[in-house]
């Protein structure tokens, strides 16, 4: 493992579990024998706004955000949140994002005095976004989280997606065995099954634009 | 919230854990055998009472979530006195309501370790200013210690409750948000602590009384004190030198020294560090043998030129002719945090070498494809009772000319785009004061806010002051049952405390009528046609008077829905009754609804709505009703 450094900008809207997502990544490190840091943004405890996670795996990273032009991949919860950041991605990274859009109040206050106002949407975002990758993968992860049986597991169906990157220093089963330690006793089944639906949904479309493990 | 980390709070160690810096750092006081925790929430330091609270069932410390900062500390000093280690944790502008009791604690000093953890915001992600809280240890000849990392944050604490008791004073650790919202993979130790028990008190008389004379003997001893503790620092292994002979120097400390080195790397450059963990007092000879042979040194440290000034200062003597790249040189500016970006950008303009990435070039690509993107400001949960209250008082006050003094908490939001209300914002309590003073300037209704935790924390002298001298304005305190912003800790109102041990709830209306208030309303938010009827007449008499308007948080009442096994209902539109009023909308502002690009009818999203059915009583087509099986 030492040597590889893999940079994922984590984003979403507040209430989405995105700090639950990445101390269960930091623990799979932690068990896996690989270094992490992050940069996390706690304080507001406000639902729906925009929250975001740095974080870097690596033997010598030392700062807790990643450099604008750094992130290997952005991983978003929601899909606007996935254009927010788009200054980290380095040229050609990796975008995984949910297809599910909340819409920001402030965009609904428009909407009300412009009859004519279009949301932006998550095709907006995936246009936008192909102008600096070839890499961007939209993933419905409400849907999956729902047949999974709870619409609060969105964030592993996510993870489960990415953790069939073969550039993702961490290994599979370790960040699956990390969701069942970590996601409450009763909600263990719930979350394994998103885990793989997220895995399974990623090799039908994100694994043939990246290198994916077998 | 505490996170997955809190069970490796307690895990038996040596072993790894993934832990937030904060995590980390009650860690370390619970393997240095803290025996009295005692705090008030702030970010960025919350984490750290969340988890000594949480993790408090599984060791004997005592711990109280105080009232404020300032009776947080005197609490730590009471036991510090007698003997015992305590800790208290607080953010920046926490210092400055604790300041009082801190500058006497340093004259006193203390007998049992005593560490105070101070937690500055650059950027002010969740705070009124950037204040730079480092001025307060050489001011108050406290010493400070600065970690970097959650690794470093464990063994410093350890190491300020030995420099605490070896030299009886008060310890800083002074983190900033970027270092207490870290995580990373922790080496934690063994925990050995020896069972509670009290102490005698053995001190001679008037030992910790600090006033004339004996402040004046305090003072020498205390000038004493800093000069062996400087000569402790200049040897002490806190400070990291890494010495790669270069003539190009780095002198850093804190978040600093991680985009530093990170920086250097990304540039292929490898200057000499110098890392400094104690930063009052300043190694000054350890500075000054580092200054020696260099042409170039960077101070890389966040918000004031703290260290630059002493460097510059050290230089003058130990290397006159060294080039000091700072914020004074104008590389770097005192406002905002620093980034990886903004520390290559500044070395690689002092040092002639072009950055590899063009950070301005990949901005200005990223401003042209967020065209259209709606910001995301933090706002009022779906439920909030604040949203409801605020709308209640806009209704109450239309046509009324108003100027309203806010305060600290949930509802400061308020002034965020779309809701825009609110016209001044100081600190905790303010709101009190600032309407006192309104109240003698404008020609009109004079409105001040505040929270019930914040009223607690700072807002009683200033009711105390209104009563007496008969100001006329109108307060309303939003009492939601829980300190929220800082997520939904108890607060005195309520019916726990730390550890969720029970605790004696003060009854608001109560603390009011005690202090002397006689027109007193209470309202239901919820109740729209009633909060703001009730709010217009209140608003109509002469102050002082008071409406408590009372509804939990949101998040604290699912919370607790979900602990008792109760299912959060939802609203939904009907599309035949909507005739698309937007009373839902308007004022209102609520994330679980949206408008159709469609038929422009408004919709309510399942996976938010709160059904707090605020919204179901503001429409006058009754289109809003409860989601079945929703």
């Amino acid at each position: 493992m030492a040597g590889r450094e893999f940079s994922v900008y984590m984003s979403g809207v507040g209430g989405q579990g995105l700090v639950l997502l990445s101390n269960i990544i930091g623990a799979a490190c932690a068990r896996a024998g690989v270094r992490a840091i992050t940069g996390e943004q706690h304080g507001l405890s406000q639902r729906s706004g925009s929250i975001n996670v740095h974080m870097r795996i690596g033997e010598r990273v030392r700062s807790p955000l990643i450099p604008i032009g750094g992130a290997d991949a952005i991983l978003a919860l929601e899909a606007l949140e996935a254009l927010r950041y788009v200054e980290y991605l380095r040229p050609g990274g990796i975008v995984l994002m949910n297809s599910r859009v909340q819409h920001p109040v402030s965009e609904t206050a428009g909407h009300m005095k412009d009859k004519q106002a279009k949301y932006f949407s998550a095709e907006d975002v995936r246009s936008r976004l192909l102008q600096v990758t070839d890499k961007v993968s939209v993933l419905d992860a409400l849907g999956l989280a729902r047949e999974a049986g709870s619409p609060m597991a969105e964030n592993i169906v996510m993870l489960g997606a990415l953790s069939t990157v073969e550039a993702f220093p961490v290994p599979g089963d370790v960040l699956r065995a990390s969701v069942a330690e970590n996601v409450p006793k009763k909600a263990v089944e719930v979350n394994l099954k998103a885990f793989d639906l997220g895995k399974g949904k990623a090799r039908e479309h994100l694994c043939t634009l990246v290198k994916c493990r077998e | 919230m505490v996170s997955v980390g809190a069970s490796d709070v307690v895990r038996e160690g040596p072993a790894r854990a993934f832990m937030l810096c904060n995590e980390a750092i009650v860690r370390g006081a619970i393997e240095a055998d803290v025996k009295v925790v005692s705090a008030y929430p702030g970010s960025p330091t919350t984490e750290i009472l969340d988890t000594f609270s949480a993790v408090a069932p599984s060791f004997d410390y005592r711990m109280e979530i105080s009232a404020n900062e300032k009776v947080a500390l005197e609490t730590c000093a009471g036991a510090s006195m007698a003997g015992l280690r305590s800790i208290t944790s607080m953010k920046s502008v926490g210092l400055n309501v604790a300041s009082d009791a801190f500058y006497s604690l340093s004259y006193t000093g203390v007998k049992g370790g005593l560490v105070i953890v101070v937690a500055d915001d650059p950027q002010a992600h969740s705070s009124q200013s950037e204040q730079d809280g480092r001025y307060f240890a050489p001011t108050a000849y406290v010493p400070m210690l600065e970690p970097s990392d959650p690794t470093e944050a464990m063994r410093m604490v350890k190491a300020a409750f030995d420099i605490s008791e070896r030299h009886g004073v008060p310890v800083l650790l002074r983190t900033t948000t970027r270092v207490n919202h870290q995580s990373g993979v922790v080496e934690v130790g063994t925990i050995s602590r020896k069972p509670f028990a009290k102490l005698p008190w053995d001190h001679p008389p008037g030992r910790f009384v600090t006033v004339a004379e004996a402040a004046r003997n305090f003072k020498f001893a205390m000038l004493e004190r800093a000069r062996r503790l400087e000569e402790e620092f200049e040897g002490s292994d806190l400070n990291v030198l890494h010495d790669t002979g270069s003539d190009t120097g780095v002198v850093t400390s804190g978040a600093g020294y991680n985009y530093a080195v990170d920086a250097c790397r990304e540039l292929g450059i490898g200057p000499s560090v110098l890392k400094l963990g104690t930063t009052y007092p300043l190694p000054r000879g350890l500075i000054a043998e580092f200054l020696k042979g260099l042409k170039t040194v960077v101070v890389v440290e966040e918000l004031s030129p703290y260290l630059e000034l002493h460097v510059t200062a050290i230089a003058k003597d130990a290397n006159p002719s060294v080039r000091v790249v700072g914020k004074l040189s104008g590389h770097f500016s005192e406002a905002l945090e620093y980034s990886p970006n903004i520390v290559v950008d500044a070395i690689a303009k002092a040092m002639g070498i072009t950055p590899p990435v063009d950070y301005a070039a990949v901005m200005a690509k990223a401003k042209e494809l967020k065209q259209g993107l709606g910001e995301r400001w933090p706002t009022f949960c779906p439920g909030c009772p604040h949203r409801a209250s605020l709308h209640a008082l806009r209704q109450a006050l239309k046509g009324v000319k108003h100027v309203v003094a806010t305060d600290i908490g949930c509802y400061s939001m308020s002034f965020l785009d779309p809701v825009n209300y609110g016209d001044t914002l100081l600190c905790m309590g303010a709101s009190l004061g600032v309407a006192a003073g309104l109240q003698y300037a404008v020609d009109r209704k004079v409105v001040a806010i505040i929270g019930d935790s914040t009223f607690y924390h700072a807002g009683l002298p200033g009711l105390v002051n209104a009563v007496h001298h008969g100001d006329d304005f109108t307060l309303l305190i939003l009492d939601n049952e829980v300190t929220a912003m800082t997520g939904q800790q108890p607060n005195p109102g309520s019916a726990v405390n730390a550890g969720e041990r029970p605790a004696k709830p003060l009854v608001l209306e109560n603390v009011v009528r005690g202090l002397g208030v006689e027109d007193l309303t209470i309202a239901d938010p919820y109740d729209v046609k009633g909060a703001a009827s009730k709010l217009k007449e209140a608003l109509s008499r002469k102050g002082p008077n008071v409406v408590i308007m009372r509804r939990a948080c949101a998040l604290h009442s699912d919370r607790l829905k979900r602990r008792r096994g109760e299912r959060i209902e939802s609203n939904e539109v009907s599309k035949e009754a909507c005739r698309r009023p937007y009373t839902c909308v308007r004022d209102f502002h609520c994330p679980a609804i949206s408008i159709d690009d469609g038929d422009r009818r408004t919709v309510i999203s399942q996976e938010l709505c709160d059904r707090c059915d605020v919204c179901a009583k503001l429409c006058p087509f009754g289109s809003i009703r409860r989601r079945e099986g929703g």
